[in-house]
């Protein structure tokens, strides 16, 4: 059902990319946001692990909408047990795409599969790339996946995209639209993060050192993360 | 609108791929024409579990291509969980019944008519009815709209009274319970609750969709939320977790009781003008003090009072969760009594009909439709409910009772619908047994399920997204299931018209003298929009009455003629107000009972005590009582198949056993090490381990919905996996009958 539609998409993602900017204009619903995005604002993804019950309905959501084969997923989760019974934390933290500012990846792509766009996410050109593996080289989290492609049986990169189809129809990404606790969310960057300080104060009173991940590093991150312990307890944070 | 657009999407399609074979225009374009198709939204409810959130199936090119959840419905506003997502993948499944099928040995079919089929079944049904009477027939289902309105008119038609459903290995206990104390099982109003207390319940993991988010609403509200669990649950880690003792919820709540009424922290008003039964209640919880409690529980007194205290200042805007199946459901001989436990707290708290406490909401009322029906039958039934079972549900039954009555002759044939008991109750041996001994066993499903498999014939269904169904109310709207998709299998048929097509075979066709759409009219004859407005919108809001209704399936176990006369107080939950009027309750009396007397007429305690656990608290050095629940990416033993869901158990490991480290280490067993378990019934099997310290060391944590058995569930077999039904035996505990899941005790060695 989904093979024509990923291919497709992401072929001719260069040319359709314009047209839908172009129709979307026409739209009424959400106009607001659309002509945001036009005008190129700097959007983020706000993932609350503090609220994440694991569920796992943001991966699957994703697979669906970015049609992936069944052993794909731009979700992975990092966790993190701590104590011995009875006194045990667990905790949890979203593993993706973490849509650098200043995206190694980008720089290093050879066949320019990589690039960024006017939300400031980090987009593939599925078509473009030869898995030839230099963005999981460089990548401060380890986020690409380096894996065959099944319809053509080519190296190919997997990694988060940021649903590009849908934010640039001023539309959220499925993940955000999906989470069934409302510990994800999309929004302007900088709206994103003041909400995060402000969970992040509210949490303070129970864990100390709760923080909000991403607004230095690598320039600032596309997804910020709110944490409720130290991220080098987090295996693939820096 | 002239054109379908369904006709014209797939013409679209037809014309690019032709045009593209014939190299009348290059593939860029072709592709393009295909991605661009427009997409169409069909209003649909989820099929993956028994909650059914509203979505919109996104349909392009004739392909269903993703879900989202339906804005307006009330169990899942807007959002969905991964099963529904997934539930996609299971329209396409290779294991769906594409033919009516009969056996012909063992776990073997062959493709048979329609005509044929419903021939030689009626035929066989009207022998085993003049032969062994109505009462060795059944009909069972998971209880949703249609399936209720037709298989049980049908087994009415037929005189037959056993009509049943998955509710013993369910949330049976807590039904008879809230029943009894406050008139019906509702729910917390969790988002604008100040603090909730949960027993046992996963909201996380065990999900309904809005159920979830508004349970994490209250936490990023600041609502104080404390989870009660063996485990270290994903639920339990984003709260305040309390571990406790498996099987002993109730010593805990009797506690929490002993220290509201001893330190006199209850509502006084609300006891006085709402209660009956205090005075006996209040010299019984005197023997259940905190360090009594923590003996038991191991949960230190201090805690059991600090959450007391906590509640108390809260109240009424807090509550005790009325649970689901966990410890108040299905698992322990002392089930049903947590759950008057429960009921208790919350009454104490004065907190019935308040915001933020038990909600008693006002729902839709359908108008009657007005086509011949059959008379309620009064052949006996055949799994003791209302004899053996006073108390139990009429509507739910007792399947693992029916089987044993199947074993012994005494019952000859099955109907059931979209259920699969074989699986999913305790004793595989002991469910297949009973379904094997039967004369006719007709199975309607969609999938080839351990039930299925077992059938002397198999009607299929289409999928949820091939089908319409009966109209829902739920909360203040009402819902329908739409036809997203044409037929995939075209000889599959839709439930109403099997059993419309099987009553008229069998002489009681009067009683279907309606179509789908007729019923679907005649029941929204009150509302302000017509069935049509319901198909586009999938969901719409509607008429509600101005008294409380019964949520479907949780409702009133108390026989309406034996509840006090209605004198109802007409408002209910008022979001905002500080204090609510106090609603009547489908009691007897019409108030909260602390002192059931319609359980001492039965032939219980009329107030809840301590027991433990049927077998007991004291384990071998050796021992563990295995104790099953939810993941979020699974339901029922029916999705372990779904190769998008099976990818997160593989990519995880998670269809291991946990088990305490402690215990592991002076057992010499490793994280990923093979156990062999035996149970005190002798029945072994093998399963791998995940050691760690967020389970209880008296515990064996099974993770639900793995270990299919049919052999037609490719993916499911490749991923393997335990389900402790292999090993359980057949039992039912003795107020509400149900089937005790997690009565089970192991000794384990390595293996
Ligand atoms: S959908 Fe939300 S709660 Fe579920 S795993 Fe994803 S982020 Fe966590
Ligand atoms: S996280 Fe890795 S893949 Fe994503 S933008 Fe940064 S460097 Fe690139
Ligand atoms: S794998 Fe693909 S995206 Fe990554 S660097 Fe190579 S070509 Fe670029
Ligand atoms: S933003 Fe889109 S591509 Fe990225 S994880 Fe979320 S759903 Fe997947």
């Amino acid at each position: 059902m989904t093979k024509i539609d990923r291919r497709a998409f992401i072929k001719y993602s260069a040319a359709a990319g314009a047209a839908t900017a172009f129709a979307a204009s026409g739209i009424s619903a959400g106009a607001q946001e659309i002509s945001r995005t036009q005008q190129g604002q700097r959007m983020a993804l706000l993932m609350d692990n503090s609220l994440c019950v694991n569920c796992q309905s943001c991966r699957v959501a994703c697979q669906n909408e970015n049609s992936l084969p069944v052993s794909e997923k731009y979700i992975r989760f990092d966790y993190v047990d701590s104590g011995t019974w009875p006194d045990v934390t667990h905790h949890v933290n979203r593993h993706s795409c973490q849509h650098c500012a200043d995206a190694p990846c980008v720089d290093i792509c050879p066949v320019e599969a990589l690039f960024k766009g006017p939300q400031g996410f980090t987009h593939l050109d599925f078509e473009a790339c030869i898995g030839c593996g230099g963005c999981l080289m460089v990548c401060p989290f380890e986020v690409p996946v380096i894996s065959e492609e099944p319809a053509s049986g080519k190296p190919k990169m997997y990694k988060c995209t940021a649903c590009r189809h849908l934010i640039s129809q001023g539309k959220k990404p499925a993940c955000a639209t999906t989470c069934i606790t409302n510990a994800v969310d999309y929004g302007p960057w900088d709206e994103m993060l003041s909400k995060a300080e402000k969970r992040v104060e509210a949490l303070r009173k129970q864990y100390p050192q709760a923080s909000v991940y991403g607004k230095t590093q690598q320039d600032g991150l596309g997804l910020l993360l709110i944490l409720r312990t130290p991220a080098q307890e987090y295996p693939h944070l820096i | 609108m002239g054109i379908d657009r369904r006709t014209f999407l797939s013409h679209t399609a037809k014309a690019a791929v032709a045009a593209a074979a014939l190299g009348v225009i290059d593939m860029r374009v072709w592709a393009q024409t295909v991605q661009d198709a427009p997409v169409v939204k069909k209003p649909s409810l989820c099929n993956m579990c028994t909650s059914e959130c509203g979505m919109h199936i996104h349909v392009k090119n004739g392909r269903p291509w993703k879900v989202t959840g339906h804005p307006d419905h009330p169990v899942s506003r807007g959002k969905l969980c991964p099963r529904a997502h997934a539930g996609l993948h299971w329209i396409y499944d290779p294991a769906r019944v594409k033919t009516p099928l009969k056996r012909v040995g063992e776990w073997q079919f062959e493709p048979i008519s329609w005509e044929q089929a419903t021939d030689q079944i009626s035929d066989q049904l009207k022998r085993i009815i003049a032969e062994h009477g109505t009462e060795s027939v059944f009909g069972a289902q998971y209880p949703r709209t249609t399936g209720s309105l037709y298989l049980n008119r049908l087994m009415h038609a037929l005189g037959v009274s056993t009509t049943q459903s998955h509710e013993a290995t369910c949330q049976a206990g807590r039904r008879i319970a809230m029943s009894h104390t406050f008139g019906a099982a509702f729910d917390a109003d969790w988002e604008n609750s100040d603090y909730l207390l949960f027993i046992g319940r996963n909201m996380g993991e065990a999900v309904r969709t809005a159920s979830a988010t508004a349970f994490a609403k209250a936490i990023e509200r600041g609502a104080k939320v404390v989870c009660v669990d063996p485990r270290l649950s994903q639920s339990a880690a984003i709260t305040e977790w309390v571990p406790i003792k498996p099987g002993t919820d109730l010593a805990l709540l009797l506690a929490l009781c002993n220290v509201l009424v001893t330190e006199n922290l209850f509502d006084r008003q609300f006891i006085s003008n709402h209660t009956n039964g205090f005075v006996p209640f209040r010299r019984h919880v005197v023997q259940y003090s905190p360090h009594w409690a923590e003996e038991i529980t191991g949960v230190p007194a201090e805690k059991i009072r600090q959450i007391a205290h906590e509640m108390a200042a809260a109240a009424p805007h807090c509550a005790v969760d009325t649970g689901w199946k966990a410890a108040v459901g299905s698992c322990y001989a002392n089930s049903t009594d947590t759950g008057r436990a429960v009921a208790y707290v919350n009454g104490l708290l004065g907190n019935i009909g308040q915001r933020g406490g038990i909600s008693v909401p006002p729902g839709v009322v359908f108008a009657t439709p007005q086509f011949p029906a059959p008379s309620a039958p009064t052949a006996p039934r055949n799994d003791g409910v209302g004899t053996e079972y006073p108390l139990a549900s009429a509507e739910s039954g007792l399947p693992h009772l029916t089987m044993q009555r199947a074993k012994e002759g005494k019952v000859k044939a099955g109907f059931i619908r979209h259920f699969n008991p074989v699986r999913s109750f305790p004793d595989y041996d002991h469910m297949r047994a009973g379904m094997r001994a039967l004369d006719l066993l007709v199975v309607f499903e969609t999938h080839m399920s351990e039930t299925a498999i077992e059938a002397h014939y198999i009607l299929p269904e289409p999928s949820f997204a091939e089908r319409e169904e009966v109209v829902k109310a739920v909360g203040d709207t009402v819902a329908m299931r739409t036809k997203a998709i044409d037929s995939v299998h075209p000889q599959t048929k839709s439930f109403d018209e099997i059993i419309t097509m099987l009553a008229y075979k069998l002489g009681v066709g009067e009683y279907f003298s309606f179509t789908l759409d007729q019923w679907n009219e005649a029941l929204l004859a009150d509302q302000p929009f017509s069935l049509a407005d319901l198909k586009r919108a999938g969901t719409l809001a509607a008429e509600v009455s101005d008294e409380p209704v019964l949520p479907a399936g949780c409702g009133s176990l108390i026989p309406p003629e034996q509840q006090a006369p209605k004198e109802r107080p007409r408002a209910f939950l008022v979001s905002g107000g500080d204090r609510n009027p106090v609603p009547q309750l489908f009691t007897p009396s019409g108030r909260f009972e602390f002192y059931s007397q319609r359980f001492a007429n039965a032939g219980f305690e009329p107030i809840a005590k301590w027991y433990p656990p049927k077998t007991g608290l004291d384990l071998g050095s050796a021992e563990f009582r295995v104790v099953h629940g939810k993941q979020a990416y699974h339901s029922h033993v029916a999705t372990n198949n779904i190769p998008i869901l099976a990818q997160i158990t593989k990519d995880y490991d998670t269809n291991r056993l946990w088990m305490n480290r402690s215990r592991a280490e002076q057992l010499g067993i490793s994280d990923n090490d093979t156990i062999r378990m035996r149970a005190r019934n002798g029945r072994t099997a093998e399963a791998r381990v995940m050691v760690t310290e967020r389970v209880h060391p008296d515990m064996l944590f099974s993770p639900a919905g793995y270990g299919n058995r049919t052999p037609y569930y490719k993916t499911s077999k490749e991923l393997g996996g335990f389900n402790p039904h292999d090993l359980a035996e057949y039992q039912h505990e003795t107020i509400s009958g149900h089937t005790m899941m997690s009565e089970l005790i192991v000794e384990v060695e390595r293996a």
